[in-house]
């Protein structure tokens, strides 16, 4: 039988259901109601007594494309199910929705629904903005069914569920094998030294000593992110497991931030200034970069501009002490003050159910985080996301302490510190362990 | 009587042989040739961004990629305003901005102008006070009175659903007054127009006052009419400002109706992708009123700033 996009949407959906009726059985009375109305075989009859007007906060389904999926396609869906509940939507932009956010939490109007990217919860959960989700049927066992341990974790704070994920935004090595053939390999890195090796003899310099081709950019990445993926693919780690303190300024940091100071400095295979993440295009695509860490977008982004360089193109994971691999992404939550928490709730079981999420995926070309969408249409039609999805296992996430939103600011210009040798690795991530450690120590 | 002859005085020595108007032409056609050179590079170095802009919204993706990146677009694609226009409704998010700058632009006029001459030319107790609290004002990052002004917006009293008291409902939010009121009139343009003010002749007030005319007659008659440049100055940087506003719209609408044009265009700035075409197009065409406003005003606004010492 062919599973239609309706039929997955009306299966996940009852998984999801199912999930919460399991779980809402071990919860206290009031929960069971709550979910019970979203679950079960009186689900029909349950989900008609939901009513109320909820007001949703979202940094994607933006532009029409964006707005049309939603409105036209998704929330019909769901006011189906729901006829009696009332959804407006507020979109934003993920460079404002910490603006947004804060306005709303200072005045009290907070949004039922609002979507966050990965390292926001924990914030928002210590302020008390968020609600707790097992009390309405979403726990982190049962959450960790259908999710990679790691990104259920990433909605988490004080050992609580506050978040559902929607979609990832990866970050992992890619290589232009046509480049790398040229120079005389046939694989992508599989360590450091390899890495190194590779990038020396794929660098091109022109005459006048002017960079023509990077061995290996890093700087078409915010340098906080490529700082992380060099750090997990160290062994590292950003903070302790209680989370009271920085431990990015450990051995496998500072390996990690000396590698990359390396690069510019000693193997010379990118020279500062030769790419920002401001470019119009990344130098993989047009071949200005042999090697490099990328977005998992690189995809679309190639699609649309040159798609013949896609053939070229092979995603592989940085491989210091273990494989590393960057994972941000948007989950949904829901206001701790929301007047319609049943409502709220069955929204966000909505937005995070596998065919509406793999709809908002495909629109961005982001990597769905349920596992069991790896055999879709759009997943295998993307090879990056395909990549990104079979090796989530190895994803690490930033964030951890409340404050991280106040320090994550901090790191681009500490990174900056050492490819510029303005100071060393150990003195700019102590330095910048001092700013961190003051801040979760307010 | 010998008057010196100002090529005596520059070079100091003994007059050369010859015209002196031939030789006060050939130095100023060559004083000129250096300033228009100089002039040529400024305008160039101001209009290369802009330029390169409307060439990049007219190129493909895959002229985009190409590295080292062309001038002139090899193929000039027009669609990209189409497809741009498209993303999201700009037309509306036109009107709405339009709507907001000639708003906010007429309130500044009318009550900066007012309370510039107040400052300038009427003598009452506390007034130095007053105008340094406005100096004061000006020193305020903007950032810093956003979460203060929403919470004013939405505290309104008997507005949203609000009772007297500003509890109960959304006050402003999310309605054309959050959009005009709070951005209406700024300290700097109190400050500018008092400036102007203060730089007209005091006889004009004291003429008037013995012809009759009351205070407003004053103001709307006899001064108001002599800061043209003023009223275009303020009025071109209020139209500006408010037209690129973006963040304060952003933060207290919800509805798609009261969007603005800077909004719609940061659709196109996605997290970790950028599509270049459709934002320059975008912004091309966002930047067109201004410039035609820049054009129809620019005498007045060039003597605006001249005369205010702003360069």
């Amino acid at each position: 039988m062919r599973v239609t996009p309706r039929i997955r949407s009306w299966t996940g959906l009852a998984a999801v259901a199912g999930l919460v009726v399991s779980v809402a059985a071990c919860s206290s009375e009031t929960a069971s109601e709550d979910t019970d109305a979203t679950a079960g075989g009186d689900s029909s009859a349950a989900a008609s007594e939901i009513s109320g007007t909820i007001s949703l906060l979202t940094p994607i389904f933006e532009g029409t494309p964006g707005q049309e999926l939603l409105e036209d396609e998704l929330l019909p869906q769901f006011y189906e199910m729901y006829p009696d509940v009332t959804v407006e939507v507020d979109y934003t932009t993920y460079g404002n929705l910490n603006e947004k956010l804060t306005t709303a939490v200072a005045s009290g109007l907070v949004p039922d629904v609002m979507m966050m990217g990965v390292g926001w919860i924990e914030g928002f959960a210590d302020k008390g903005v968020l609600a707790d989700l097992a009390p309405l049927g979403l726990t982190e066992d049962g959450l960790k069914e259908v999710y990679t341990d790691s990104i259920v974790e990433a909605g988490m704070w004080d050992g609580d569920v506050y978040a559902v994920p929607i979609m990832l935004d990866t970050r992992f090595g890619v290589a232009r094998m046509d480049i790398l053939e040229e120079a005389g390999y046939t694989e992508p890195p599989s360590s450091w030294d390899e890495l190194v090796e590779i990038a020396e003899a794929t660098t091109v310099r022109a005459d006048n000593g002017s960079l023509d081709r990077a061995g290996f950019d890093m700087m078409s990445l915010d340098p906080r992110q490529a700082f992380e993926v060099m750090l997990f693919s160290a062994g590292g780690g950003l903070f302790n497991e209680d989370v009271t303190e920085p431990v990015f300024n450990n051995e496998q940091g500072v390996a990690a931030l000396e590698l990359m100071t390396d690069m510019v400095n000693t193997y010379e295979v990118e020279d500062i200034g030769f790419a920002s993440p401001d470019d119009i295009v990344n130098p993989l695509i047009n071949g200005r970069a042999a090697m490099g860490i990328a977005h998992n977008n690189l995809w679309t982004q190639a699609l649309e501009a040159d798609e013949s360089a896609l053939e070229h193109m092979e995603p592989f994971l940085i491989e210091g002490e273990v494989p590393g691999m960057f994972f941000g992404g948007t989950l949904a939550t829901v206001s701790s003050n929301s007047s319609s928490p049943e409502a709220a709730t069955a929204l966000l079981e909505f937005l995070s159910s596998p065919d509406v999420a793999l709809a908002a995926n495909e629109q961005r070309g982001n990597v769905p985080a349920l596992t069991e969408l790896l055999e879709s249409e759009y997943v295998q039609s993307n090879r990056f996301v395909q990549f990104a999805l079979e090796n989530l296992e190895y994803a690490q996430r930033e964030g951890g302490p409340s404050t991280w939103l106040e320090v994550r600011g901090d790191f681009a210009p500490a990174v900056e510190a050492a490819l510029l040798e303005q100071k060393t690795p150990q003195e700019s991530l102590d330095d910048l362990a001092a700013l961190v450690q003051d801040a979760i120590n307010r | 009587m010998t008057i010196p002859t100002a090529r005596a005085i520059v070079i100091g020595g003994p007059a050369r042989e010859g015209k002196p108007g031939a030789w006060y032409r050939r130095r100023s056609t060559h004083n000129s040739i250096i300033l228009n050179a100089f002039l040529m590079l400024g305008a160039i170095t101001m209009l290369t961004p802009f330029v390169w802009m409307v060439l990049t919204s007219l190129k493909s993706p895959a002229e985009l990629a190409q590295f080292p990146p062309t001038f002139l677009p090899e193929e000039w694609v027009w669609s990209n305003y189409t497809e741009a226009l498209n993303a999201a409704p700009f037309g509306l998010y036109f009107r709405n901005s339009l709507i907001i700058a000639v708003s906010h632009t007429i309130i500044t006029i009318l009550m900066g102008a007012m309370a510039g001459y107040a400052l300038a030319r009427i003598y009452f107790r506390g007034r130095e006070f007053v105008f340094l609290a406005f100096v004061a004002m000006l020193m305020i990052p903007t950032y810093t009175k956003i979460v203060p002004q929403f919470l004013m917006v939405k505290f309104m009293p008997l507005f949203g659903g609000n009772d007297i008291m500003g509890q109960g409902g959304t006050g402003w939010l999310d309605t054309w007054w959050a959009l005009i009121i709070p951005g209406g009139l700024s300290a700097a343009s109190i400050f500018l127009f008092r400036q102007f003010y203060l730089s007209l002749p005091k006889e004009l007030e004291e003429a008037a006052r013995v012809d009759g005319l009351n205070e407003f007659r004053i103001f709307a008659q006899i001064y108001t009419p002599l800061i043209k440049p003023a009223i275009a100055t303020v009025g071109l940087l209020t139209f500006q400002e408010s037209w690129n506003n973006f963040l304060w719209p952003l933060l207290v609408t919800r509805s798609e109706d009261l969007r603005v044009i800077q909004v719609g265009l940061a659709v196109f700035q996605q997290l970790d992708n950028t599509q270049w075409q459709y934002l320059m197009a975008g912004t091309t065409l966002a930047t067109v009123p201004m410039v035609l406003l820049f054009i129809f005003a620019q005498k007045y606004f060039i003597q605006g700033f001249t005369h205010a010492g702003i360069k």
